[in-house]
């Protein structure tokens, strides 16, 4: 059964027809990664769902209800736990506050979800009381992807995390998400397909605001013609 | 020596008295990018119907209460009915503001007359206290206390109370705290409220400390409020704070040794900062407190 | 030239100007002409503060400032030297240098301030004046003011009657053919979208300057055939209210078309007149002021482009239908 289903959405932003028809689904317990070019669509795919760039056609079901007319605080309610392209941090808050605030109007056992949060990304822990604007890139994103969990209740959309990371860094990003992905679906949108392709179960590729391909990752993989064409790999 | 300590007496109450005008605008705006030009229609009706009720019950606690509440009404319908509808424009904004501001200072006349009114003290504030030969009047001294605990309130609502957090994490990226699920348009309708009584108990403490009330008041207060708002910092409490006792200290000082020049002398701090800092004295963009 | 006549509705905006030429032998009645005479001076106003707001979208809280300094300047002159014509160019032309160097320096310091900023800021400044006429007494004897007389060609209302309405359409053809002129096509696109013009290599800020001194100019004007058409002065010029007209006539007529800034000017200054004659019987309307706060608030809230704009979406409206029935006979 499908966690989130899009169904033909269309979004624009000003005048700009940005989402001509956007269809994909994301299945309880995967990792989906939606690959695509820069200025193909894939930030607004997912502020769309959110709500900041609500569609004007289309429908966004969440567990079989129709989440897109919801204003985005309702969506997040509903259990999306969210990372947008540049971590989004809240720089004069502490890591401290930054998590208290996702757990304000969170659904489930945030206690528990904060406390794996916690152990998963030590470093969290470590500068406890540091404002977040003084974390490096990783620890940010590490803060951005632990308050979106603490947040979230069953779904994180992620925004291109593995942007500026060292090599390093983006490796034990990739164990994070292989963990938290035994309690949470993640719909991941990624470019550095070396990283994806390992971690993600299925995979979409959208150029120009629309879905031109999609399938199994292990298929994606063999799928010379397709990465040159898309994703600009040999 | 007792001039100089005068004026500072002076300075610093009726820089907290502003100081209660700019901590709502400097909020409202640090949300959400309101420049609420009718925030000084809000202080002059404070300070009329905190007078008003004072003159007919004689009670200046239930006037201050009866200003504040009065003030939070005339609030909930401006962000209900002026503001919200042109959220997001600007220039909307700006100019409906400004009309919101002179149909409260225009009904003033309407139930008060056209007319200054003359305000009394609460007779367990008149008076005054005398230090080795120095005099310090009471009311002075009250307003002075009552500011600091504003002051103090205020900076505890923010750093230690969950809807503090969620303001400051919303004066600094208003999306990713819907992306929580808090409900932004119910934040920005509390601290709307909250200028709103600040500003109402502004001008209801400013009545019996002037002596008198007049419809006009109210934008002359704003003016000053707005210039504290940009020296301070848009956004930034301390700032405002920092910046009403600046623009109140020196406006004392400045109309005992030069009355003439006290606007212009803000106007000057003003533009200085303008042109060195144009964030404000605090204003990194990032701090609401 | 031919961009203008062919823009404007040259016939309507002719056979206006005919009517208002010989309504004096229509009409003679003193409060009439009166109220034409101020009808044209806060047209001029209005228009000028078109060209901020509705041309350029800057948004000024203190545009009274030029006002007041076009009226004091004449005001002042005419005070103390001798009354006649000479002396009122020099009052003009003072003013109007005066406004020059005024709009220039706020400019140069703020108008690359975001929209707010520069609102108060302008607001504040204006205060200021406000401030330094009441303070300077030696000259403008303060709040209470002072009369002054103006040559006999002003003093006629007939004669002022014309002098306002040749002023009114020599200001509006000169403000045209300046939002006409590339200049103005920039300040349009400044207005749309600043961030694309400054890309488009555009420099805003230099623009913005030349709308503001511009505009400056423009009430300045203004000012000073507000205060001969007075011969009377005190700060009022100064005050927030003035600003608010300005903002009120505007908004009303509709930004951004210099026709719907002189209707506003004649809707407020009509209904103004009207309002304070029912106050003599009612005097609740003695308050009609708070009466044209809540009509600024319905149009900005209802009527978003005003008087002009509601106009043009009705002809748009006709122009549809009659297309609509030509494709239908086509068809047919
Ligand atoms: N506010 C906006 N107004 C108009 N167009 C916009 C706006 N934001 C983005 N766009 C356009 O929408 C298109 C899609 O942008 P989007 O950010 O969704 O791409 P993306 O796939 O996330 O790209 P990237 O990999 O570079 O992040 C782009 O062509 C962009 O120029
Ligand atoms: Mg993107």
């Amino acid at each position: 059964m499908s966690l989130l289903k899009l169904d033909n959405l269309e979004t624009y932003l000003e005048q700009y027809h940005i989402l001509q028809g956007v269809s994909m689904s994301v299945e309880e317990g995967s990792i989906t990664v939606l690959f695509g070019r820069n200025g193909a669509g894939k930030t607004t795919t997912l502020r769309s769902i959110m709500g900041f760039n609500p569609s004007t056609t289309g429908t966004v079901h969440f567990h079989n209800q129709n989440i897109s007319k919801l204003s985005t605080h309702l969506i997040s309610r509903k259990g999306i736990g969210y990372v947008p392209e540049n971590q989004g941090i809240f720089s004069g808050l502490t890591v401290e506050e930054t998590l208290n605030l996702a757990k304000a109007k969170s659904a489930g056992e945030t206690e528990a979800k904060m406390e794996w949060m916690l152990q998963l990304f030590p470093d969290l822990k470590k500068f406890w009381r540091k404002k977040s604007g003084l974390l490096s890139g990783g620890q940010k994103q590490m803060l951005a992807i632990a308050r979106a969990y603490i947040n979230g209740d069953g779904l994180l959309l992620i925004d291109e995390p593995s942007k500026g990371l060292s090599p390093i860094m983006v490796e034990k990003l990739m164990e994070s998400l292989l963990k938290m992905k035994e309690k949470t679906t993640i719909l991941l949108v990624e470019q550095n397909f070396l990283m994806a392709s390992q971690i993600g179960d299925y995979f979409y590729i959208m150029d120009d605001g629309k879905i031109v391909h999609e399938g199994l990752m292990e298929d994606l993989k063999e799928d010379k013609e397709t990465c040159q064409k898309y994703l600009g790999i040999a | 020596m007792e001039v100089f300590i005068n004026l500072l007496v002076n300075g610093v109450s009726t820089g907290l008295l502003i100081f209660l005008l700019a901590a709502g605008l400097t909020l409202i705006f640090g949300l959400m990018s309101v420049l609420n030009f009718a925030h000084g229609g809000l202080f002059v009706w404070g300070a009329f119907s905190g007078a008003w009720i004072f003159t007919e019950t004689n009670s200046f606690l239930l006037a201050i209460a009866g200003a504040i509440l009065i003030g939070m009404g005339l609030g909930w319908v401006m962000e209900r009915f002026l503001i919200r509808p042109v959220y997001g424009n600007h220039v909307r904004q700006l100019l409906i503001t400004l009309g919101g501001m002179l149909i409260l200072s225009e009904s003033i006349k309407i139930f008060w007359g056209p007319n200054p009114i003359r305000v009394n003290m609460p007779g367990w504030l008149e008076g005054s206290y005398q230090f080795d030969g120095i005099i310090i009047i009471k009311y002075r001294v009250f307003v002075i206390v009552i500011g600091l605990l504003l002051y103090l309130a205020l900076w505890l609502l923010l750093r230690h109370t969950q809807i503090g957090l969620m303001i400051r994490a919303g004066v600094m990226d208003k999306e990713m705290v819907q992306a929580l699920g808090i409900n932004v348009k119910g934040l920005f309708t509390f601290v709307f409220l909250l200028g709103a009584a600040l500003a109402a108990l502004g001008g209801a403490l400013l009545a019996p400390y002037s002596g008198v009330v007049f419809a006009e008041m109210g934008m002359q207060y704003a003016i000053l409020a707005f210039i504290v708002v940009i020296i301070g910092g848009m956004g930034s409490l301390q700032g405002s704070a920092l910046a009403s006792l600046i623009v109140g200290v020196a406006g004392a000082f400045a109309a005992y040794f030069m009355p003439d020049l006290s606007l212009a002398l803000n106007m000057l701090l003003l533009v200085i900062v303008l042109l060195v800092k144009p964030t404000g004295l605090l204003g990194e963009k990032g701090s609401a407190v | 030239m031919r961009g203008l006549f062919h823009k404007v509705p040259m016939y309507w905006g002719l056979a206006i100007v005919l009517f208002m030429l010989l309504f004096p032998f229509v009409n003679d009645s003193r409060s009439t002409l009166i109220l034409l005479t101020q009808i044209f001076i806060f047209a001029i106003f209005a228009m000028s503060f078109d060209i901020l707001l509705g041309y350029t979208g800057i948004v000024s809280f203190g545009h009274c400032m030029f006002f007041g300094i076009g009226a004091y300047s004449t005001a002042i002159i005419f005070n103390q030297l001798e009354a006649n014509l000479l002396t009122f160019m020099i009052g003009l032309v003072i003013g109007i240098a005066l406004s020059v160097l005024v709009s220039y320096i706020i400019g140069l310091l703020s108008l690359r301030l975001k929209s707010h900023f520069y609102a108060m800021l302008t607001l504040a400044v204006s205060q200021l004046f406000l401030v330094l006429a009441e303070k300077w007494r030696g000259v403008t004897h303060g709040g209470d003011g002072f009369t002054f007389s103006v040559p006999d060609l002003f003093k006629d209302r007939t004669s002022f009657y014309y002098i306002t309405l040749l002023s009114v359409a020599v200001v509006f053809i000169l403000l045209k053919l300046f939002t006409e002129s590339s200049t103005g096509k920039v300040l349009k696109a400044i207005s749309q979208n600043e961030h694309r013009a400054e890309a488009l290599g555009y420099k805003t800020l230099h623009y913005k300057l030349i709308a503001s001194v511009t505009a400056g100019v423009a009430a300045s004007f203004s000012g000073a055939l507000y205060a001969v058409s007075l011969r009377f002065i005190n700060t009022n010029v100064f005050s927030i209210e003035v600003t608010l007209d300005a903002l009120l006539m505007t908004m009303i007529g509709g930004l951004g078309t210099l026709a719907g800034a002189i209707a506003g000017a004649g809707i407020i200054e009509f209904l103004r007149h009207y309002l304070s004659e029912l106050a003599m019987a009612y005097p609740i309307f003695e308050r009609w002021t708070i009466i044209l706060g809540f009509l600024y608030i319905v149009v900005l809230l209802g009527f978003p482009s005003g008087l002009a704009g509601f106009i043009k979406k009705l002809t748009l409206k006709k122009k549809r239908k009659v297309k609509k029935k030509e494709e239908l006979k086509k068809i047919a």
